[in-house]
């Protein structure tokens, strides 16, 4: 099996359109949630959302381009430039053969598919516009970030609503592992914020009226956000003969599925990918100090990972910092796991756990370190980021430090 | 009985399955072991019929006993100043 390395990082969120503006707000655990008066939640009871601002799609994109793209499949491409330019790797035919495209999306196109039926109902026309197909597609990003870069090998979209881009970024890094590709852009998208979505996710009566407070007693639920976080993984060895920044190395990846229900999480599922991350990685609890938790602020989310991070982590869970950076970010869905991911590097680069912001005070059933309100410096050589869908399908990357 | 009650424990039985003669006034929905994912739709199905906002925070609208529920209605409906609308609503 071959070590597998992250060596280029892009993001962008409701907290900048970058890395580094991303790690600022995290640090000053400053939230990007806001209430929205855009016209389009007219009606809606829930306004408040995690929505990307610093961004002017026409400075970013070509003219003739910009069209087939939808909002998510630009976010793809705004954090993937970021990536690959920080990873200096240049992809020459032989390694363009060599790499993989695997990006996680939970619905793709939503601002496209919104739009569309909005003028066949809502409006009575008779005609959608001619892109409306491929901008739509679950799996637009990820073409679209093979043709930016000139990737000719495997490429695909992995959809698991919430942990979309978590399974995504653990099978690009297995990909590698075993042989089967040598480096890979890999990550998630998301640009739900679309008056369906908020729509439908108001009827299920999980997202807060206030903002997101994960692990509080009087959390309220979760709040929407959008965006996206992309990342080159390599081989150690062509990371190091190459002279690349080694940003950290991806060491264990645990999937499993409840078989439970399609809205509320198990312990068992839950416990059992946290363990598998840990077995793949071969770590022990006690080598993880740092994780980044699912952390939704929903009232069953939050108790069950708690719970779960005890059962599998022992005595250990109460010395780990924890955190939900949800809080600051938002829930961005199949872009969660990579905003979280993205979260993580910075951690290990400034030597610094993100806090969990918004806290108030924490729930009695929940009751670890989840490092309330204001950034910790500590040292941090492994961590764990969670990502727990609807549905049951869970998926946990374990991380180390490379020195 | 008011339309009100027999409306919302017909939406109640319907939804989460259950005998509507369990539904008396006092009857606690979590006794009855009526689901969060089936008092999503319960809420939905009553929002739909009187046009109306359930707030999501408990203070504002109890959600223990029948009886909340009914009462908590009966005070929406009073206060958006209407008429309960009829099936014609959905």
């Amino acid at each position: 099996m071959r070590r597998v390395v992250i060596t280029g990082a892009g993001c962008i969120s409701a907290l900048g359109s970058d890395m580094g503006a991303m790690w600022q707000a995290l640090a000053a655990g400053r939230s990007g949630i806001a209430f929205s008066d855009q016209p389009d939640f007219d009606g809606l009871q829930i306004k408040n959302c995690a929505a990307v601002t610093d961004f002017d799609p026409d400075a970013l994109f070509d003219a003739k381009e910009l069209p087939i793209l939808d909002r998510y499949t630009q976010f793809a491409l705004v954090a993937a430039r970021e990536a690959v330019a920080q990873s200096g790797l240049v992809f020459s035919a032989e390694l363009s053969a060599r790499t993989a495209v695997i990006t996680g999306a939970g619905s793709g196109g939503m601002t496209t598919v919104d739009a569309a039926y909005k003028r066949l109902y809502g409006d009575g026309k008779l005609r959608v516009y001619p892109m409306t197909v491929p901008r739509l597609m679950v799996s637009a990003a990820s073409s679209h970030v093979t043709m930016a870069f000139g990737i000719r090998g495997p490429a695909y979209t992995i959809s698991s609503a919430c942990s979309s881009a978590n399974h995504a970024i653990g099978e690009a890094f297995n990909m590698i592992r075993y042989g089967r590709a040598d480096a890979a852009i890999t990550g998630g998208a998301e640009a739900c914020l679309t008056r369906g979505t908020m729509g439908a996710w108001q009827s299920l009566r999980v997202m807060a009226t206030d903002t997101c407070r994960p692990f509080c007693i009087d959390r309220k639920g979760m709040v929407l956000g959008e965006g996206a976080g992309m990342f080159v993984l390599e081989t150690l060895e062509g990371a190091q003969a190459r002279g690349a920044d080694i940003l950290a190395e991806i060491v264990g990846f645990g999937m499993t599925s409840d078989a439970g229900d399609i809205v509320q999480p198990s312990l068992d599922g839950v416990c059992g990918a946290i363990s598998a991350a840990l077995a793949d990685a071969q770590l022990a609890p006690e080598a993880i100090d740092y994780v980044n938790a699912h952390g939704t602020g929903t009232d069953i989310n939050d108790v069950v990972e708690t719970a779960a991070l005890h059962q599998v982590l022992g005595k250990h869970a109460k010395a780990i910092a924890i955190s939900s950076t949800k809080s600051m970010h938002g829930h961005a869905l199949g872009a969660a796991g990579a905003l979280e991911l993205a979260a993580t590097l910075k951690a290990f680069e400034h030597q610094t756990a993100p806090p969990t912001a918004n806290f108030t005070q924490a729930d009695p059933k929940c009751d670890l370190d989840y490092v309330p309100n204001s950034a910790r410096e500590m040292r941090i050589d492994a961590a764990l980021s969670n990502s727990f869908a609807f549905g049951g399908l869970n998926a946990v990357l374990a991380i180390k430090r490379v020195n | 009985m008011s339309d009100v009650e027999s409306k919302i424990r017909e939406i109640i039985a319907k939804e989460a399955q259950i005998d509507a003669s369990k539904l008396t006034l006092d009857a606690n929905l979590a006794d009855l072991e009526i689901e969060s994912i089936d008092l999503v739709s319960i809420i939905y199905n009553i929002e739909e019929e009187y046009d109306i906002y359930i707030p999501q925070d408990d203070e504002q609208f109890k959600l223990d006993t029948f009886r909340d529920v009914v009462d908590g209605v009966n005070d929406l409906i009073a206060s958006k100043g209407a008429e309960p609308s009829s099936s014609a609503a959905s």
